[in-house]
This record gives C-alpha cells, sequence and structure tokens, in this order.
C-alpha cells in the first residue's frame, strides 16, 4: 500500500481550506498591519543589512575556505572524527551552530586544532580566522532574533486544571486525552512538542460535551440522596441478620452482631428524596467456598445490599489485625501484600475493612464521614522483651481460671505497666521447673476495664500499657483452653528505658484512609479519596473525605446481572501503614456514606454557569450574558464583540424547537473546542519584541506556577491593569499559594527526570525495601524539598547541600533515619546529621530511576548531571553506534573505560561518564553504599575527584554559577514553553550574576526568570 | 523491513501516526483495496492436552503426530480438515501477567495482556485487540465492532462475559442473541438513521461554527506561530470530513443477502449447536455486508460462569464444562476433548461459511483473520495457550503449519495481527516486538 501517497492527497485535501484563509487572512493583514509590519521590519533588518553583507563576505573569503582546508576532510558527514562535522557550517551563524562555532574557536585558538601531526595553518592565518570568526559570533550574538508571538495548546495537566476550576467539576472527564510528548529538555509543555491531531480534538469534543452535561441539572427535578450509616461494636446490632452472606475466598465478614446498617435522611436546606437501596434480590450464580453454585435463590435483607467485611491475606504480623470492642472496631495498619508476602500476593493488604454494597450514585461528588478516634492502646511486647521480675515493687499477680476469667484489682499510682501473661502451658512449665521450652502460640484477648488487647502469644512479656489509679476488672475475654492463666502487673520505674518507648508509641497518631473501588478476586482496584488524615486524640472526631464518585473504579455490570458477587461496589476504610512501627490502633465507632453530596439546590456550577443571579428580559440576552461569561474566563481574557456575535449565531442559528439549554450548549460547546481555550496565545503584531499584554502575563505567570488557569484575583490585578507594576508581591504570593504545589510538580518532575523511576523495575529480592508504598512516597520527596526550599527562600547551595531532609515516617525508616521522625505520612524537615544526605543530588528516586533497576548506571546518572544539574548537555548519540566487543568479564568501570577508547563514542563520553562516576557510591535503590566502591573520577580537564562528598563540594565551589544558571534555564525553557535561543540564555546569564552576592536565593532565581525578555515579551 | 521504513515514512511526516483521512477512503481507489477484517474467538477453561499416561494422545488440541512433515489433525480438531491448509496451530504462547494473576482472571485479559494483579491505579483492564482493529478499520465500515458472548453484558471483573474492552480499558457488553443481534445489523431502522442523521448534521453544524470562529480568530492573530493554528485548522477540517463520511453511510444501502438460513428464535436456552451455528452466520454476514470489520465472540465463560458451562451436560456428557477441564482422570479427560470436537464443529462451520462468500481476490476467509483460542492451556495454567488461526492468506499469513516456540508472548502474536493488517501501532500492551517468522510472513 503506497502510503506516502495518500499523506500527499491528505495534505491537499486541508491545504486547499487553508490557503483559502491565508488569503483572506492577508487582505486583513495588509489593511491593519502593513504600516507596522514596514517601519519594525525596516528598522530591524536596514540596520543589519550592511553587516550581514560583510560577514558573508568575510566567510566566503576567509573563514568557508579555512574550515575547508584544515576541518572538513576528518570532520564531513562520512567521516565524523569525534563525532563532529563541520562541512555543513555556513554563513548563517545559526543559533543552534553557535556552541560548536565557540569549540572551534576556543581550539583553533588554543592551537589544539588542526591536531599537531596535521598541516598547521600559518600563523597570521589563525590569527586572520580568528578575528573574523570573533566578529562573526559577535554579530550573531547580538542578532536580533524576531519575536513572533508564540501559541501553544494547553498540556493534558493544564487543560484538566482548567476544566475543573472553569466548570467547578470535580470528575476527571479528560482522561481520554492522549499523553504529551516530551521535548528535548525534557519538558511536556514545549510548543513544539504539543502536537495536536484529529483524534485529540474529537476528544476536546467529547470532553467538553460530558462536562456540560455534568454541571447541568433539570432544576424543577427534586434529587435523589443516598445516606446510609454502618456502625461498629462488639454486639452493637441486637437483631442480627441470621442468614449467611458469601464473599468468596479470602474475605472475612465482620460478626454480624458486630455492626449495623441504618438507611439515613440527611438534613438539606432544599427538598429532597432519600434513596432506598434494593433489597430483594434473586441471583443464579453463587458461590459456596471457592465452587461456583447455579440456581436461582432469593435473598431479602439490607444485610445483602451492604456488607462488612476484612479483605486481604492471613497471618497479621503482631496483634490482632482488627477487632470488635464495645466502642467500636479496631484496625491495625494495613500492610501491602508485597511488604511480607512478596510479588505473587495480589490479595492486598492485611487489614483492609471495608464496605462492600451494590448500589452508589452514578453522578455528583460524594462524601464519607469516618467518626474515629486514637485507641487508648498497649505496646505489645517483642520475644526480646525482659518479664517482670519476681521481686518489681508493687507487683500484682492475678490467677485466673475459667469461673473467673476476669477479677478486680485495684491499681496504686497512674502510671505505665508492664502487663506479663502465662498460659496454662507456661505456668505448667514453671511448676514443673523446665527452663527455656518454647511455647505454643495461644490466641488470647486480655482485657483491662473495657479495653481489649489481642495477641497470638507466646511468650511471658504482653505488653506496656497506660493505667489509672482505682479499681479495675482485668483478666482475659476469650476462651483459653487448659484451665488457668497468670497475669502480671507492674508500675514501670522512673529511669526505665521502657517508659519513653511507650510514651514515643502513645504519642503517635494512625491516619484514616478512604477508598471506593470494586470488588474483584484479584489484585486491588480501589482509588485514595483524598489524602490520608491524621487522627490525633482518643476523643471520636468526624473525618470527611469527599469525591467525585466517576473518579473510582465501578464494576461496569449490567443491571439485571445474574451474580451474587457481580457489580459488588467497595468503601475502604484503612488505617494507613506507614514502616510498620508500633502504633496506637485506629477505632472507628462510624461510618456514613452521603451521595450525590450537594449543598444547594440547583448546585452552585449550575447557578454560576447559567448566570441564575443575574436579571434578563429575554432568553436572548440572558444567553449573550451567558456566553459572554463563561467565553471571557475560558478565553482568560476578555471576549471580543466580534466573537461574541459568532457564538449569539450559534444560538440564532439552532432549531427553536430544542430546549434553551440545547441551544445554550451549542455556544458553550463551541467556545469548550476553540483554539482560544485550547491554546495559551501570546499575539504578537510584528517580529519586533512587545510587551505581554496583561491577560496573557496573567495566564502565562498562573500556567507556570499553578499549572493551572489565573484565577480571580490575578483576572482582576490584569484588569485594573496593575500586574506589572505590582509583578514582584504577584509572584511571592503565587509561590505561597497552595496552588503553586501543583506547578512544583509538574516542573519539578520533569526538569529531574522523575519519569525514569515510575518506569523502572527494581529487583524486588535485591531491593526488599523498595515496596510500592516507598516508591510512591520516595517519588514525592524531591518536590516537597523543592516546595520548602522554594517557599523558604533558601539559598542556592542548600538545594544541593542541605542540613535537612523533607521526609515522613516511610522515607525516614528508608534512609535509616526512623528515630528522627515521627509526623506518619506527613512531610516534614529533619536534620539528618549525615554526610551523603541532603539536597537533590541524594535522592533515592533520581538515582534508582537512573539504574538499571539492579545496578547503578553512571553513563545515564552523568548524563542527567551533566543535562539538568550543570546545563553541559552532552551532544545525541551518533547514528549507528557500533555495538561494544563483548566485554562482560569486565567491570562495569572497565567497560565504560574501554567505550570512552572507542572513535566516534570518546567525545561523548568524556563529557557524560565522569560525572556519573561519583555517584556509583548510591546503588540501584537510591541508598549510600555502606560497602566502598570506587567512585573516584576524572574530568575532562584532568581534575581528579574523590568520591561523591568532594564532588558535591566541587560543583557548590567550582561550578555555582553553573548550577544557577541550570536551575534559572530550566525554570525558564518551563516557564516559556519553548527552549531557549542562544540570546535569551545570555541575557538570563547577565541577570543572574546580580544575584551571586546574595548566594542566588531561589525565589530570587525564580523571579528573574519571570523578569526575563523571554519571559515578558512577545 | 518493508514494514519498518513505512513506518518511519509515517512518522517523519506527521510526528505522531493519524489516521487516514476518510473521504478518500470512500473514494474508488479505496473500493479496489482488500478489506482487512478480524474475528477473536474465545473459548474458556483450556483445551484438552490428555495426560500421557491416559494413551489418549490423539484427542489433544494441539497436534501430537506428523505425515510427510505436516501436522495430522487430532480427533477433536477433525471437523477442521476441509480447512486444513488455512488454518494453524501456534504453541508456547502466553501473556506473561497471566502467570501473575489468580487464573481465573485468564479471560479477562486474554485479548488485553493486562497486568491485573497489579493493575494501573484506578483502571479496570486495558484495551483489547480487537478495539484496536475498530479504531483503525472502522471508517471503512458501519459499526466499529461486533461484540459477542455467550452471555449478554459484561459478567464481572475476575469472570469476565466479555472479551472486549475498549480504549480506556473498561468492558464493552457483549450480545448473545441472534435476533437482536440481525436486527442491530441489518434491519433498517428509519427512526433510528434519522436521528443518527439529526445527530450528525447538528454536529457538523457546531464544527462549522468552530472553524468559523476559529478562522476568524486567525484573522486577528499577527505573527503568532501560524504552524500551532494550522495543525489546530487541519484537525478541525479533517474532523468534518469524518462527519461527511458518516453521513454517507447512512445512504448507503445494505447490501442484498440472503437470510433464509437463519434461525433467529435459537437462543442460549436451546440446542448449543444450533445458537452457535447462527451466531456465526451473523458473523459471516455481517463480514460479506461489511457492516464491521473487527468482531469478538466469547464462546463460553470461565469457572462454571454462565449457562453454557452446562452445554457437556446437554451434549449427553456427564459432567459440566468446568468440571470437565479439572478432570485428571482418563474418562474425565476424554470427555473434555470430545466436547472440544464440538466446539471445532462449530468453528469448522463457521470457517465454511467464510470460504462461502467471494470477497475482493478470494473469499471473505481470505481477507479475514480469525483467532480461536483460550487464555489456559489445561486447568489454570497461563502458558502454552491453545491458538489457533485461520484466514488472512491475502494479509500474507501463511498456513498449515504447527508453530511452536517456548514462552512467546502473546502481545507479540497479536503486535504480528495488527501488523498484518497493515495497522502501524508501535506496540500493543507488553508486546516486546513481534512473532516474526512464524505463520506472518508481513509482520
Amino acid at each position: 500500500m503506497d502510503v506516502s501517497l495518500k499523506r500527499v492527497v491528505r495534505q491537499r485535501s486541508y491545504s486547499q481550506r487553508l490557503n483559502l484563509n491565508r488569503d483572506r487572512h492577508f487582505l486583513t493583514y495588509k489593511c491593519t498591519w502593513l504600516f507596522v509590519v514596514l517601519t519594525s521590519l525596516s528598522i530591524l533588518f536596514t540596520k543589519n543589512a550592511i553587516a550581514d553583507e560583510t560577514i558573508a563576505r568575510q566567510f566566503k573569503e576567509g573563514i568557508g575556505p579555512f574550515l575547508a582546508q584544515y576541518c572538513t576532510e576528518c570532520h564531513n558527514a562520512d567521516n565524523r572524527e569525534a563525532g563532529i562535522r563541520l562541512d555543513h557550517l555556513n554563513e548563517s551563524y545559526d543559533d543552534s551552530s553557535l556552541k560548536l562555532w565557540e569549540a572551534i574557536e576556543n581550539l583553533v585558538q588554543h592551537e589544539e586544532m588542526p591536531p599537531r601531526e596535521a598541516e598547521q595553518p600559518a600563523g597570521e592565518l589563525r590569527e586572520k580566522f580568528l578575528a573574523d570568526l570573533k566578529r562573526a559570533l559577535n554579530w550573531a550574538r547580538s542578532r536580533e532574533v524576531p519575536r513572533n508571538g508564540n501559541m501553544r495548546r494547553l498540556t493534558v495537566s493544564q487543560y484538566a486544571h482548567t476544566l475543573h476550576e472553569l466548570l467547578e467539576i470535580d470528575e476527571e472527564v479528560s482522561s481520554i486525552l492522549p499523553p504529551d510528548g516530551i521535548s528535548k529538555d525534557g519538558f511536556s509543555n514545549n510548543s513544539q512538542t504539543l502536537q495536536l491531531s484529529p483524534l485529540q480534538l474529537e476528544a476536546y469534543w467529547q470532553i467538553a460535551e460530558r462536562a456540560l452535561d455534568l454541571v447541568y441539572v433539570d432544576e424543577k427535578e427534586i434529587p435523589t440522596i443516598q445516606t446510609f450509616q454502618m456502625e461498629f461494636g462488639k454486639g452493637i446490632n441486637a437483631e442480627p441478620y441470621r442468614g449467611e452472606l458469601v464473599l468468596g475466598a479470602f474475605n472475612q465478614l465482620l460478626p454480624n452482631g458486630d455492626f449495623r446498617v441504618t438507611e439515613l435522611a440527611p438534613e438539606k436546606s432544599f427538598e429532597f428524596r432519600p434513596f432506598v437501596m434494593q433489597k430483594k434480590f434473586r441471583f443464579i450464580e453463587g458461590y459456596q467456598g471457592n465452587d461456583t453454585v447455579r440456581e436461582w435463590r432469593d435473598f431479602d435483607s439490607i444485610y445483602h445490599a451492604v456488607f462488612a467485611c476484612m479483605r486481604g491475606s492471613e497471618g497479621y504480623p503482631k496483634g490482632k489485625a482488627w477487632e470488635s470492642v464495645s466502642g467500636g472496631l479496631l484496625l491495625r495498619p494495613a500492610i501491602p501484600s508485597s511488604e511480607i508476602f512478596g510479588e505473587s500476593s495480589t490479595y492486598g493488604p492485611y487489614a483492609n475493612f471495608k464496605i462492600a454494597l451494590r448500589e452508589l450514585p452514578d453522578r455528583g461528588n460524594f462524601r464519607v464521614r469516618v467518626w474515629g478516634a486514637k485507641y487508648d492502646d498497649g505496646l505489645l511486647l517483642d520475644s526480646d522483651d525482659k518479664t517482670i521480675s519476681a521481686d518489681a515493687s508493687g507487683r500484682m499477680e492475678v490467677l485466673l481460671n475459667e469461673e473467673a476469667p476476669i477479677q478486680s484489682i485495684e491499681i496504686q499510682e497512674d502510671g505505665v505497666y508492664q502487663v506479663d501473661l502465662a498460659t496454662p502451658q507456661m505456668l505448667a512449665a514453671e511448676a514443673a521447673g523446665v527452663k527455656g521450652q518454647t511455647f505454643t502460640a495461644v490466641d488470647v484477648e486480655v482485657q483491662l476495664g473495657d479495653r481489649k488487647f489481642g495477641k497470638s502469644h507466646a511468650q511471658l512479656p504482653f505488653m506496656l500499657v497506660r493505667l489509672e489509679k482505682g479499681a479495675i476488672d482485668v483478666g482475659i475475654a476469650n476462651k483459653v483452653s487448659g484451665g488457668k492463666c497468670r497475669l502480671v502487673l507492674a508500675k514501670l520505674q522512673k529511669g526505665d528505658a521502657q517508659i519513653d518507648r511507650f510514651e514515643r508509641f502513645e504519642k503517635r497518631n494512625p491516619a484514616i484512609g478512604v477508598y471506593v473501588g470494586l470488588r474483584r478476586d484479584c489484585g486491588s482496584t480501589l482509588n485514595p479519596v483524598g489524602l490520608p488524615q491524621m487522627v490525633a486524640g482518643t476523643e471520636l472526631q468526624e473525618f470527611v473525605f469527599e469525591g467525585a464518585i466517576n473518579n473510582f473504579p465501578r464494576p461496569e455490570v449490567e443491571l439485571d446481572n445474574v451474580n451474587y458477587l457481580a457489580g459488588i461496589r467497595e468503601i475502604g476504610v484503612r488505617c494507613e501503614y506507614t514502616d510498620g512501627r508500633d502504633m496506637p490502633r485506629l477505632l472507628i465507632r462510624k461510618i456514613e456514606f452521603e451521595g450525590p453530596y450537594l449543598e444547594q439546590w440547583p448546585p452552585k456550577n449550575y447557578v454560576d454557569l447559567l448566570q441564575k443571579d443575574s436579571d434578563s428580559s429575554s432568553e436572548r440576552e440572558h444567553a449573550e450574558k451567558i456566553l459572554r461569561n463563561f467565553a471571557t474566563k475560558a478565553y482568560r481574557r476578555p471576549v471580543t464583540e466580534a466573537e461574541l456575535l459568532r457564538l449569539m449565531k450559534v444560538w440564532d442559528d439552532s432549531s427553536v424547537d430544542t430546549t434553551s439549554w440545547e441551544r445554550g450548549r451549542a455556544g458553550l460547546l463551541v467556545v469548550l473546542t476553540s483554539p482560544q481555550f485550547l491554546f495559551l496565545v501570546e499575539n504578537s503584531h510584528s517580529p519586533a519584541a512587545e510587551p505581554l499584554d496583561d491577560w496573557e502575563l496573567a495566564s502565562k505567570l498562573s500556567y507556570f506556577l499553578w499549572d493551572g488557569p489565573p484565577n480571580r484575583w490575578l483576572t482582576d490585578l490584569a484588569k485594573e491593569g496593575k500586574l506589572r507594576s505590582q509583578l514582584e508581591t504577584v509572584v511571592e504570593k503565587m509561590l505561597a499559594d497552595p496552588r503553586y504545589r501543583m506547578g512544583a510538580e509538574s516542573f519539578v518532575a520533569q526538569w529531574l527526570s522523575l519519569d525514569k523511576f515510575d518506569v523502572v523495575t527494581t529487583d524486588a529480592k535485591k531491593f526488599p525495601k523498595l515496596t510500592r508504598t516507598v516508591k510512591s512516597e520516595l517519588r514525592k520527596e524531591p518536590i516537597e524539598f523543592w516546595l520548602a526550599k522554594v517557599r523558604g527562600n533558601a539559598k542556592l547551595n542548600e538545594l544541593f547541600s542541605s542540613k535537612e531532609v523533607i521526609v515522613n515516617d516511610v522515607l525516614a525508616a528508608y534512609y535509616g533515619l526512623a528515630d528522627k521522625v515521627e509526623t506518619g505520612l506527613q512531610f516534614t524537615p529533619v536534620v539528618h546529621q549525615r554526610d551523603e544526605l541532603g539536597g537533590l543530588l541524594s535522592f533515592a528516586a533520581v538515582h534508582a530511576g537512573l539504574s538499571d533497576g539492579r545496578e547503578p548506571n553512571p553513563v545515564k546518572r552523568g548524563a542527567w548531571l551533566a543535562r539538568k544539574i550543570i546545563a553541559e548537555p552532552p551532544g545525541d548519540p551518533p547514528p549507528n553506534v557500533p555495538a561494544l566487543e563483548d566485554l562482560t568479564q569486565l567491570t562495569l568501570r572497565q567497560r565504560l573505560e574501554k567505550h570512552r577508547d572507542v572513535v566516534g563514542c570518546s567525545k561523548c563520553h568524556q563529557g557524560i561518564d565522569p560525572w556519573g562516576l561519583p555517584f556509583e557510591e548510591f546503588d540501584a535503590g537510591g541508598l549510600y553504599r555502606s560497602e566502598k566502591v570506587d567512585s573516584t573520577t576524572v574530568l575532562a580537564g584532568g581534575k581528579q575527584i574523590e568520591g561523591f562528598l568532594a564532588f558535591r563540594q566541587y560543583l557548590l565551589s567550582e561550578k555555582q554559577e553553573q548550577l544557577a544558571f541550570s536551575v534559572a534555564k530550566h525554570l525558564s525553557i518551563y516557564a516559556n514553553g519553548r527552549s531557549l535561543s542562544y540570546k535569551d540564555e545570555l541575557d538570563l546569564k547577565q541577570r543572574l550574576s546580580g544575584l551571586k552576592e546574595h548566594g542566588y536565593r531561589l525565589q530570587d532565581v525564580v523571579k528573574c526568570v519571570i523578569n526575563s525578555d523571554a519571559f515578558l515579551l512577545k | 523491513m518493508r514494514a519498518l521504513d513505512r513506518r518511519a515514512v509515517l512518522k517523519g511526516l506527521a510526528g505522531t501516526a493519524l489516521a487516514l483521512p476518510v473521504l478518500e477512503a470512500m473514494g474508488s481507489d479505496v473500493v479496489a483495496q482488500r478489506p482487512k477484517r478480524f474475528c477473536a474467538l474465545y473459548t474458556a477453561n483450556g483445551m484438552a492436552l490428555p495426560k500421557p499416561e491416559h494413551g489418549i494422545d490423539e484427542w489433544s488440541f494441539f497436534p501430537t503426530a506428523e505425515k510427510d512433515g505436516r501436522f495430522v489433525l487430532g480427533k477433536s480438531t477433525e471437523p477442521l480438515a476441509p480447512y486444513r491448509d488455512q488454518i494453524s496451530f501456534l504453541g508456547g504462547l502466553f501473556h506473561e501477567n497471566g502467570t501473575k494473576a489468580d487464573p481465573h482472571l485468564c479471560s479477562d485479559m486474554w485479548l488485553t495482556g493486562a497486568p491485573l494483579h497489579n493493575p494501573k491505579p484506578g483502571s479496570y483492564n486495558s484495551v483489547a485487540l480487537d478495539q484496536v482493529v475498530a479504531l483503525h478499520t472502522k471508517q471503512h465500515c458501519r459499526q466499529p465492532s461486533l461484540v459477542l458472548s455467550i452471555d449478554a453484558g459484561v459478567g464481572f471483573l475476575s469472570r469476565t462475559g466479555t472479551i472486549s474492552y475498549d480504549l480506556q480499558g473498561r468492558p464493552i457488553p457483549a450480545e448473545n442473541n441472534p435476533r437482536r443481534v440481525f436486527d442491530r445489523l441489518f434491519r433498517v431502522d428509519v427512526s433510528g438513521l434519522k436521528a443518527e442523521r439529526d445527530r450528525i448534521r447538528s454536529r457538523m453544524k457546531l464544527v462549522d461554527a468552530v472553524l468559523e470562529s476559529a478562522n476568524d480568530f486567525n484573522k486577528t492573530l499577527g505573527q503568532s506561530d501560524r504552524e500551532r493554528m494550522d495543525q489546530y485548522l487541519a484537525s478541525l477540517s479533517e474532523i468534518e470530513s469524518r462527519l461527511i463520511a458518516a453521513e454517507k453511510w447512512i445512504d448507503v444501502p445494505l447490501k442484498k443477502q440472503d437470510y433464509s438460513h437463519l434461525n433467529l428464535d435459537a437462543t442460549n436456552e436451546g440446542e448449543p449447536a444450533e445458537y452457535y451455528r447462527n451466531m456465526f452466520d451473523l458473523i459471516a454476514l455481517a463480514f460479506d455486508a461489511d457492516i464491521t470489520r473487527s468482531v469478538a465472540f466469547m464462546l463460553n465463560r470461565e469457572d462454571g460462569m454462565g449457562i453454557s458451562d452446562t452445554f457437556p451436560l446437554k451434549l449427553g456428557l456427564e459432567r459440566t464444562h468446568h468440571n470437565l477441564s479439572h478432570a485428571g482422570d482418563k474418562d474425565g479427560q476424554l470427555q473434555f476433548a470430545k466436547y472440544d470436537r464440538f466446539l471445532m464443529e462449530q468453528t469448522a462451520h463457521f470457517l465454511k461459511r467464510l470460504t462461502e462468500y467471494r470477497d475482493h481476490d478470494g473469499t471473505l476467509l481470505d481477507n479475514s483473520i480469525v483467532l480461536f483460542g483460550s487464555g489456559a492451556s489445561t486447568t489454570h495454567w497461563p502458558k502454552n495457550l491453545p491458538t489457533l488461526i485461520a484466514g488472512g492468506a491475502n494479509m500474507g499469513l501463511k498456513h498449515g503449519t504447527y508453530w511452536r516456540k517456548e514462552d512467546t508472548r502473546m502481545s507479540n502474536m497479536f503486535l504480528s495481527v495488527l501488523r498484518s493488517m497493515e495497522i502501524e501501532v508501535d506496540g500493543f500492551s507488553d508486546s516486546s516486538g513481534t512473532t516474526a517468522n512464524s505463520i506472518f510472513t508481513k509482520a
């Protein structure tokens, strides 16, 4: 099939139309802008015309022949000595060739080229060449680059954020968009790589339709709201459901008496209908254990509609995974399966509480409220803990038997107590005088007052617990076979290290995470509803979680599905796992679901979109109001009268038979699929540089710093024309705003190539600690660190070498700093007191990403440092890289050396590998290696550096300007959505030099980027 | 090599691969082009691979004997004898993700290869092969794809009732009733047509409005990046031409066909053979009339789900399909193989139909790749998946062989199917390349 031919035909089919447009365009263009264009063109180009001629002549007469005689024999298209060709250089001195020209200048000047063994130019010829070249390069550097404005499509995430702000919807409707391409600089917002295809434009249509339909409601309709609660507690349900529920393998149902489901009607300021869940069912397919049963069966109970269950594999490592107590349901942290069961376990974490249910709303937002508290818990002791000594002061001993499993004792004073428990087997061994026996683990539930502590018990020391003075019932709540047990209590004495251990324990706070998804046999399909919330006190508190129901996976089954388990949805409530440290349990008293969650009727976004608060004399006038308001917001500037006219034409043209919503919707769809909305436009009227207008500036700032549209505050400033005069404070406020997190996430991840970490498959056997949870927390670290440093306006050096790391419990444990952090999942600054940590040369996410999952890769790390950190990007590998001979018996370092020796590789690799070798001290899991490795490097200039620490110091002291430039350069590329020209870079360098004396504070660097011509001019 | 060059050309021209324009596709040059069709047939619970100690090797799905260097069909695959030279067996295929997941998920992932043991957060499944085909063939036919199954709907994740998943990985509900399928495909619904035409026209009006508004906007632009705007306008006019093409289809009359052999009262509650025969006849008719070029049909369901589990009982065998698949005894394994033979008889009927209809440069079968297979080879064993491919001679498939290569990625074979159909994608699911040097000579 001749595809290329088709393609040509295709080009013609639309280019005809384009030509037509262009002709029309030119007419207007001439009338309006001819004068401006001609004047500015003439100013720009007549001035340079003479110079151009001289430069061209000098190339033709001097530089060109010089190259031909002395250089191109070795450096041409076919024979690229050192990977370099010079035969394509010409008198234009393109921006893209300037670096190469500078290298030539440098080498010829130092008489390093032509090489000594080759023919040498005479001294004066060399001088003449250098003088001409210097003149030409100065001319080229000062050359005005035509500035013709810019037009770049919103990236997928910018588009999503924009739609969310514009229509006030939380549903992620833009997930169908294909991902954006990545530019050579590593950014997805480059105007050149942001392509647009018909497929994508079709997706924009689809998304726009869906988004508008989400906002529109029939306001006369009475909304239906589903609300129910599930309450927990031992025996809370006085009339538990008698029948049996079926939930398949790896599900444990809560005892029917320990929870109660009630459908509710919330208090609302408007009329609504409470949704009543279906309770009668008829299924032909069900289960018995793991077997399928096929027969029609009828069910009739809310308990076949809503279940309380636990999911996950058996065998919680310490204590009981969950327990029903009088005050509710106790949960220990839900351990992700891979933490203890290896890769193959796909049944999700244990203990993983879920409400399984058949019906949830199909649109709108929902709200899950959890009433929970930190349990006044005991710290379960380990096998290496000491038993209470026989002569401990205040030692109390209680013998328990089946007649009196619970007994009352008197606690003499408040304090932390150790509790030891002897099982019947232990007592027997003691009586027989046997020592060192291993005991069978017995499931026991120790009761103290109304608190319960379940454990699989195989040693005397049981737990540490805080007790108050006074009488208390103590004993064993469950049946232990074999007769009597002995409980021993003793208050820990001042100075006992166990007190400190307990006090640290009781200060820790569990966190609640809420999830929504669907039931399945294998793997977990639950998405988190917002972030986990810390539960700080032992008093019950209410925790609210909100989301849009369609952002969560659903079973996608038809209504009349005849399988008992098909179509079951799940609301997961977990106590979040961090690193396995002992932690008081989470007590859940009640969970309530409400959805769709409506604060008013009709909803606010509907009122806003349809301008319900405004008066209009006619339907048409009202439509115009809606469209004007919407287009102004969507275009991020006032809609022009001509644009509005077009939109009203859509209204006028649509059939009067349809509803006014249908007619208005057509206009709104046009707005949402127009280039004014989909693109960020900087509209320039001449090739000369012009300042951005205030609207353009507002958008440019907000998409740079917030990854989203300008808010009301910014557009108001733009409208009042105050943006430019208040630019400094505006930028400071924007950096302090919570939205800056979105901008920072996008920038830092792309700058530091964190996507590499997302895709690397780490060898789970070699790096068992690098679990899925740890990976997702490590991924956040660079962003948290950057945010902290920018918001703190830190000096540049602190970005690369800092006394602090920004970590949470998970990361602290990974880095070996667990004892320094007690904040759960919350990130916090920690003074690490470790030489190798702190700063963006030490992130595990970066080093693990730049490895192959087993071994570190100094080439990848070197190229990363060269590109991202010191802005000396190596050239692309030449085409047809020769394969290396088999060198498998050599070490990686030796192989690299060989590689560097190969002609054609050496030139580039000299600029890469030396930068990566110091990082050899970090393994493929991103951690500092304890064993000594060879991390000596010799830089291209011959400087030898011993190891990572010396290397970091070298960068900070010798390369500081380059570090600063690299940060600014990447910020600028990202801020402008394009690669920088030579002149842009020069301008940036000059501006930066003023910041040196204050240590390049990061906010100053951001402001410097914003104040540069590249940013402010179009 | 040729395929590679062609892709390079495509990429060089557009940066990203664009679908071919539709208006040309409607033109005469394309009518002369051979249609490329795809049909996936899934059978649950694996196919018989009897234990050697039972001495019934001739009942194995994969050929166990050779004659004159050519495979000899076994007793269960014997019904395929008339099409001996238009079929091939493929051994050693597997989904790497299948080995990591709960074995009951094998039907969910058979046509997608998705990592269901460790799903991408928020995802359900990933796109199925038939939907990739549909994406690239839909502009040539009336309906992008036809998704059929023994039970209507989608089943549920872990025990799917459909093998087809859309581009976002959501299950596509399957149809199972011959009459409903017939009505949807062949009955011209006048009010439906009008509604469809109205929908297309109002969309076209909007596209026009956007085009006008964009052209206005274009005029106000100074020297801003023209290339971006050109790309936008080009995309917009492409959408417009697709709408025009879609509207044209409404006016193209249905091909005149003979429906007299259909029994539209057949249902899955009745005689199994009668049911399958009618479903297969409908697929053949749909291909012949170019109603769709992509079909997925799930013949039965995993793990005792659905009505098909009882079919062996209806046919006089003693256990249900899922039970038979677990059988280790000789009698059970023999009965399981006999049920395979029943399935092969139905498949042979389908191939017969496809060879009876004439098509461009041959029969329908020559222009259709028919993939028959299962997600487990024997009970819950996710390797060496039973796979049979028929047809597609005009797409470079060379048949009559039993090709075998241990631990070959199924996704590589799927990519070969796509490349044979000249669908230029970089990969499919976890593919690491194609299964070159197998039965695919063009991919």
